[in-house]
Order: C-alpha cells, then structure tokens, then sequence
C-alpha cells in the first residue's frame, strides 16, 4: 500500500495541475481577504472570522484536484497501467483518497498562511485585536484545514464513480455551485441542506446561529464533518467496487 | 527462470460487449513458457479483447483466463509476473518517458535505475526526458515495451508491437523477442505482419471473428503443405502422365498446376519421361499468409 501512495504523490508532481490549483487557490483566497479587510465591514474583532471564512469557495479547487485526480487516469488510459501493476480497484482508491486527503491539508495550509501574512499586519494596523486563539477565528482559519482535505476526497470519490472527466467536474461543478445553493429555498427539500456539502460548509466554517441560509435546520461542525465524510466515501465504495471494474478498453 | 508458472490458459473465454456484440466466442487455447506464440486474426477478430480478459481489464462474459494458474488479479506481485504492452499505448502527454517509468518503478518496488536502464534498452535514451506529447508512434512503441519489460517478467504479452516501428526496430524487437524465449520466458504476441511472425513464431493461435479457427507450432501447420508448381504449354499431357499418381492437382492458372504429394524431383523425372514440355517447376514452401487466408476469408 506504502509504494502505491507514493507513487500517486509521484504522479500528481511529475504534471503540473497541482501547481496551477494551488495557485488559483492561493491567489483567490488571498483577494478575498484583502477584498474583505479592505471593505468598510471589518470594524471590530467579531468582523474578524468571517473574513476568513468567506474564502472558502477556493475550497472547490481541491475538489476539482481530486477529480483530475482519478479521471485524467481514464482521459489518457493511464489507468490500463495502474491496474496492471495495482489489481485491486480498492487499493488504488484507497491510495488515492489518502494521497488526495494529505495534498488538500497542504494546500489548506498554504491558504492560510499566505491569509494571515496579508491580514495579521491589516489588523494591527486598523487596531483591530486579533488572536488565533478566539474559537471562532480559529475555527474560520483552521477549518479549511480539514475541509480541503474533505473536498478532495469527494473529488476522488465522484471521480472514482463517474470515471468520465468532463461529466465528473460539470456535475459536480453544477451541483454544488448552482442545486445545492438553492436547496434552502425550496420548502419541501430546504432541511436537507444540513445533509449537503454546502450545508456542512456553513456548520462548519459559520457559528451556526448567525448566517444560516433560509432558516433552515443544521446539525451543528462535528456532523457536517461526518457529512462530508458520507459524500467522500459513499460515492468511493461505489466507484471502487463498480465503476473501476466496468471494462476497460 | 523458468519456474512453472508461466504457462497462460485461455479456458472456454466469451466476451459479449453491449449485450449484442460477440467479439470473443468459447475461446480456448494455450501459451507454453519458453517459445513465442504468435496470435493472429483480421481487425475486430477479438485479439485485443482476448489479452484485455487475460491482464483482468475486461470481465470475460463467461470463461476465464489465468496465468500459471492464478488470475490476473490475484497475482501478487503483477509487475514481476507479467509484463504488457497494450495496443494504443497509453501515455500522460505533459509527462516525460523516464517519468512514466519511474513511477511504474516505484509501485513495484524496483530501483528508480530500471526506468533508466529500460530506456537505454529500447533506444530512448536521448528522450528520456522529454514529455510523451511529442514522441512519434514509433516512440510511444517502444516506451510501452519498455514498461513491458521493466520488472523482468517471467511472462510478456505485446499487442501489435510491431506497428509503428521502423525497420531496423523490427529486426531489434525480433532478435529481443528470441531472446526472451531462449531465457524461458512465455512470449505472447498479437500481430497483422504475417511474415514477420512467421519468421519469428514457435507456434501460432489464429482467430477469427472471435472463435480459434487453428493452433499448432508452424511445424505442425506446414506439415504436408510444401507443393510443386509445374508449369506446362501442354498441361494436358501432364495430366495424363499423373494419372494414377497417389497426388493431388489444382489449378492455378491455364498453364499451370499446383501439385501435392510428390517431390519436385519425381515430377520432373515423370514429366522427362513422359515427353513433357516444362517451363517451371518450383518447390512452393509453407505459407503462413496464405493459410491465414483460406482460414479467414470468406466466412
Ligand atoms: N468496448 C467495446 N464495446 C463494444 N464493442 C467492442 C468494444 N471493444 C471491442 N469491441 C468489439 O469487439 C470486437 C473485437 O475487437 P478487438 O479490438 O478485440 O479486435 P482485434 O482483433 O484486436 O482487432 P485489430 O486487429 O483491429 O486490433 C470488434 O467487433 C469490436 O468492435
Ligand atoms: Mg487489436
């Protein structure tokens, strides 16, 4: 299994995607800080955390990371050689959602420490009090952390499952950046928000009581990570124990 | 070397894709270690789906396939047992041959120093490091030979090698390929070059529209098939002078026959006899071409 990951750490370097998302997350999450602290909203350092928190789209770059991940394998027959050498479609899963997991915390942390090198100097010079020990800002710098991490793993999860690359990112693309945001403003389905993953964003990155779209009921940081989880996962098993073994030719 | 285990078993194979179409049918047959086994059949016979079921790419329909007795799947070490080079080799175009091999390297546990050693072998040296995107077909061909081999398997399975590769690398892949057989490894190769295959194959398996239509060592195949082209302004003479004569006469064009079961030198001194008139008389050899003709045309 300890030679199957690192060679999955070998291909992701030996292209350049990582670089390019890591860029695009790198230079997109630290516009929306500078764009934040630079608007008129940030006076006091209950202002702070959300600054943070609003970068998280550029979560959606480790998603389309892990999804690149798995079907450029299928995009190029690449993966005709992986299963030659790696049989079983669970290991090659398994090493790739581990990998995959590994690369969304380091880009994660990357993010915040290029946030923080823009805002910690921002603050003290607007006089704004700031510590990372603040639970809330904690939560809204470190949370990433996980939820990169979490995003890549849906990545190769719902890479795994549809194999198609162009079907894979479009669906998922569509999916949680237009259904999923306007789940909470159709009555019948709105409290299944809490179950999507933009709904165990909001657990997670914003106390739960303040800016929860449409009212609706959510189920608090722990059980958006558990829901990330099922959405990584869920699609995986299927992937592995299904689609990998459909054909290959 | 040559460990039992390394013989391949195609056992009652059938693969049926889409529901309808049939591109390999009851399919049964051998691969012995030590020889080179040619496999044959026209385009869409099922060649390549057949190796696809052998390396557990493609779920057979019903059947199975196993090498040394093992499956594909269940082998423990793949790289080490078995090596491949599929049909349209498949490459990341941004990344670079050695890169390619390296990687290969590293989920068998082989020293990184075998991609190198690997790309020396098949004459990519001077493009090791350069990215797939720009490698001509032959190129790709003999970088997929070169993942083939890289973890010095026992059993080597190419598809088409052949295609794309100049002369001079067919020469190369023929001489590489005795070579593997004379160190006991089991050596199955897909082929359309019926020469070439002839020139280099212990035995062949010939396909055609999913089912075997011959197996043997081309032994076994051109045993009784040498004939005697006579040509003759007066064939009908020639007739007569055979008649009676345990052979067999076909013709061929209206001054000539081909005939079977008898030497060029007994027909000459039939025909000298006789009083015939001759204008050729040739020893026609073992065709692989042809028997691949009569056995795949026309059904
Ligand atoms: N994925 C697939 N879906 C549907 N039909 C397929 C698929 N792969 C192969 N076939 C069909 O199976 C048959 C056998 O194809 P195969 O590629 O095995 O032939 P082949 O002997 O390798 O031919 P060639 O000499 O052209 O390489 C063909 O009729 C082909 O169209
Ligand atoms: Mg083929």
């Amino acid at each position: 299994m300890i030679p199957v990951v690192r060679a999955e750490f070998l291909k992701l370097r030996t292209t350049q995607v990582w670089l390019w998302m890591l860029a695009l997350a790198v230079i997109a999450g630290s516009l929306i800080v500078v764009g934040g602290l630079a608007s008129d909203s940030v006076h006091t350092p209950r202002d702070v955390p959300d600054v943070f928190a609003n970068a998280n789209g550029t979560l959606l770059t480790a998603f389309v990371l892990g999804v690149l991940g798995i079907t450029t394998e299928f995009r190029h027959q690449t993966i005709t050689t992986t299963l030659l050498q790696t049989p079983s479609r669970w290991a090659v899963v398994a090493a790739k959602l581990f990998t995959y997991a590994l690369v969304g915390l380091l880009y994660a942390a990357a993010c915040a420490a290029v946030q923080l090198a823009i805002a910690v100097p921002w603050l003290s010079a607007k006089r704004i009090d700031f510590t990372l020990s603040d639970p809330d800002v904690g939560r809204a710098v470190f949370g990433p952390l996980l939820l990169f991490a979490l995003f890549a793993l849906i990545g190769i999860g719902v890479g795994a499952l549809i194999r198609n690359q162009i079907v894979a990112l479009v669906s998922g693309l569509v999916f949680i950046l237009v259904i999923n945001n306007i789940i909470p403003a159709i009555p019948v389905v709105k409290n299944s928000y809490a179950y999507t993953p933009a709904g165990a964003v909001t657990e997670i990155l914003f106390p739960a009581h303040e800016s929860t779209p449409g009212d609706v009921h959510l189920i608090g940081s722990g059980g958006g990570v558990l829901v990330l989880l099922a959405w990584a996962l869920i699609p995986a098993l299927i992937g592995a124990g299904y689609s990998m073994n459909r054909d290959i030719t | 070397m040559s460990a039992p285990g390394g013989q391949i078993v195609v056992d009652d194979l059938t693969k049926v894709f889409g529901g309808n179409v049939r591109a390999v049918d009851q399919l049964s047959f051998s691969v012995e270690p030590g020889s080179i086994t040619g496999f044959l059949g026209p385009n869409g016979a099922g060649k390549t789906t057949t190796l696809r079921m052998v390396l557990g790419l493609v779920r057979p329909t019903s059947g199975r396939a196993t090498i040394g007795g093992v499956p594909y799947r269940q082998l423990p070490n793949p790289t080490q047992t078995v090596g491949a080079a599929l049909e349209s080799a498949s490459f990341h175009p941004a990344r670079t041959a050695r890169n390619h091999l390296r990687i290969m390297c590293t989920v068998a546990d082989l020293p990184m120093q075998r991609a190198d050693e690997m790309l020396d072998l098949v004459g990519l040296h001077d493009a090791a490091r350069r990215k797939v995107r720009g490698f001509s077909m032959g190129m790709r061909q003999r970088l997929s030979l070169a993942a083939a081999l890289l973890g010095e398997p026992q059993v080597v399975v190419l598809d088409e090698p052949a295609n794309g590769l100049d002369p001079d690398g067919i020469r190369w892949l023929r001489g590489l390929l005795r070579h593997l057989a004379e160190q006991g490894r089991t050596v199955l190769v897909s082929s359309h070059q019926l020469n070439e295959v002839e020139e280099v194959a212990d035995r062949v398996v010939i396909l055609n529209h999913g089912r075997l239509v011959r197996a043997g060592s081309i032994a076994e195949l051109s045993a009784g098939t040498d004939s005697v082209l006579v040509r003759s302004p007066n064939l009908q003479a020639l007739h007569t002078a055979l008649t009676g004569q345990p052979v067999t006469v076909e013709p061929v064009d209206p001054t000539a026959v081909r005939v079977r079961g008898m030497s060029a030198a007994q027909l000459g001194n039939l025909a000298f006899t006789a009083g015939v008139e001759l204008h050729e008389l040739s020893l026609q050899r073992f065709d692989l071409e042809e028997l691949f003709f009569s056995l795949t045309s026309g059904q």
